[in-house]
């Protein structure tokens, strides 16, 4: 039956954790306000270890709270990160995505860091500034930067912020055995797609969308026990999904995935979903992770990385690039219907077009369709937030009301 | 080259664009040889890697344009316009580099937008009645496609 504009509105006949206010999809204000509260406290993947193999290799990162950042190795080498911004008149330092840099030098003036953070050179320092201010008395701003779970560059904005093996929480231990050799990426790319950026970690986090992939129904859904498959909540917002079988020769023209992984049983997938944005994702010969950069409300952009393992030969690697993009490419089968399938939430989400609840009421014990991913993601961001995601404003404008009966 | 060869390899190129850009794949895989050879690749100045994103042989094609209409897809329709830069033969095969846009046409209106720029590098079998593709790589500058597309380039 159809529905009238009250009824449309009315809350839903579910407990108020199964639900939230689609305004959280659409308001700037509360993106600014999940920048300080959800992203500048969490743990971000910047880039791999890979990406910095020799002492001065670099990479930048915009980090989703706003903040440009350089990565870099030192002649120590350790990785660390700082600002890409001039402590003199503030400009970008660094322009290049990646390269090699002995000396961090600015353009506009000259003033040159090295990969400790350090100033090493003021042009005309002691003509302009005399003895009143000199190398000492600046340094690029550094943010916390560890190596970790599978050798990935995590950044942290906070000086005071939790631990990094805190914020995880034990949400990766699914994954660490099968990350145990040394890593590398071999894919990157980056999709700017007009949604917001918590839809993408939602649809990371539900499997019911299933039905939207041929090639999951072919290969997955069909197989026994895939839907015995659990989500595991984990503190801080993350969750984990346990391991199928998926069987590729189901897929026309595919066949058994030749390579496999070390450990992971042959056709195996795992994923870790890590709050606010960021997913873990090892389907039978590759990982792949998602870091989510909200540029908008309506707006995010998202890297996408390809792994393999540093001992691959070149048939390996071969064979695993050729999987990958199969799945994951920019045009592979899932992740374009997946990237669609979040762009049509956005134009119908977005300001002004009479979107007003979205749904996370399946409940099947905890297995694959079972929406308790988004349920769980939603609590800890009612938590970080400071009221719930089905109220964001508290306003009772147009309130969640039961519809007349 | 006879100015007549250079012609019917050119012609092939636009009409390999043709065909793909109106869905006519049985077409398309018509003017490619039996060990026709398909790659997408493009360098990433961020990793510093060269990527490969598709890779069929002629197989692999088939299998791919047959596996489409089960998919959800984009449909907005995709143009590619070729310019052919230069036609290098040996006598046995011509080495072409053609210089590529894929603008992609809104189906709702009808707004056209600059989806991808880059270039084919194709191999061109000269020992048959007509040319024929025997390897393309489609070279891409752009890396950002949005959503992505299942219909090759």
């Amino acid at each position: 039956m159809s529905k009238s504009e009250a009824q449309w509105n009315a809350a839903p006949e579910f407990p108020t954790s199964h639900y939230v206010d689609s305004r959280l999809y659409t308001d700037e204000a509360i993106l600014n306000e999940e920048k300080e509260k959800l992203f500048k406290p969490a743990w971000i993947i910047a880039c791999h270890e890979s990406e910095l193999a020799a002492p001065g290799d670099y990479r930048l990162f915009t980090h989703p709270a706003g903040v440009p950042l350089i990565v870099i190795r030192g002649e120590d080498q350790k990785v660390r990160a700082f600002y890409n911004i001039c402590p003199h008149r503030g400009n970008t330092i660094l322009y290049d995505p990646s390269g090699n840099a002995k000396r961090m030098t600015c353009i506009f003036h000259q003033w040159s860091f090295d990969a400790y953070g350090s100033c090493v050179n003021i042009t005309r320092e002691t003509e302009g500034y005399q003895k009143r201010f000199s190398k000492k008395d600046v340094g690029l701003r550094e943010v916390r930067c560890e190596v970790a779970f599978g050798a990935f560059v995590w950044v942290n904005l906070l000086d005071d912020c939790v631990a990094l093996r805190e914020f995880i929480g034990g949400a990766l231990d699914i994954l660490e055995p099968f990350m145990q050799q040394p890593l590398e990426v071999f894919h990157f790319h980056k999709a700017h797609i007009r949604t917001n950026f918590k839809l993408w970690h939602d649809t990371n986090s539900e499997f019911y969308h299933d039905y939207m992939h041929y090639f999951n129904r072919i290969t997955g859904l069909l197989q026994p026990g895939y839907f015995e498959r659990k989500y595991t909540p984990f503190p801080n917002g993350h969750a984990s999904v346990g391991s199928m079988q998926i069987q590729y020769d189901k897929y026309e023209g595919s066949k058994e995935r030749a390579v496999g992984w070390p450990g992971l049983a042959r056709g195996g997938w795992y994923m870790v979903d890590l709050f606010p944005g960021m997913t873990y994702n090892l389907r039978t010969s590759v990982i792949r992770i998602d870091t989510s950069v909200p540029l908008g409300p309506n707006d995010v952009l998202i890297e996408f990385r390809g792994l393999g393992l540093k001992s691959d030969t070149a048939e390996e690697r071969a064979q695993r690039i050729f999987d990958h993009n199969m799945i994951w490419g920019p045009f592979g089968r899932n992740l374009h219907e997946d990237l669609l399938g979040v762009t049509g939430q956005g134009r119908a989400l977005r300001k002004g077009t009479g979107s007003r609840w979205i749904l996370h009421g399946r409940e099947e014990n905890s297995t694959i369709h079972d929406e308790i991913g988004m349920r769980h993601y939603y609590a800890e961001w009612s938590r970080r937030m400071g009221r719930p995601a089905y109220d964001p404003y508290r306003d009772g404008r147009p309130g969640p009301v039961r519809a007349a009966a | 080259m006879k100015t007549e060869q250079r012609q019917a390899i050119e012609e092939l190129i636009y009409r390999s664009c043709l065909a793909l850009d109106a869905g006519e794949f049985k077409t398309f895989l018509a003017l490619c040889t039996p060990e026709f050879r398909y790659t997408l690749s493009t360098y990433s100045p961020e990793i510093k890697r060269e990527m490969v994103w598709l890779d069929h042989d002629r197989k692999g094609m088939e299998t791919l344009f047959t596996n489409l209409p089960r998919h959800n897809s984009d449909h907005s329709p995709l143009t590619r316009h070729a310019t052919v830069y230069t036609v290098e033969s040996d006598g046995a095969v011509a080495k072409v580099v053609s210089a590529l846009q894929v603008f992609r046409t809104q189906l709702d209106g009808g707004s056209t937008e600059l989806f991808a720029v880059g270039r084919f590098h194709d191999t061109v079998a000269l020992d048959g009645e007509a040319p024929r593709l025997a390897r393309r790589l489609v070279r891409l500058d752009t890396r950002q496609l949005g959503f992505g597309n299942h219909v090759p380039f």
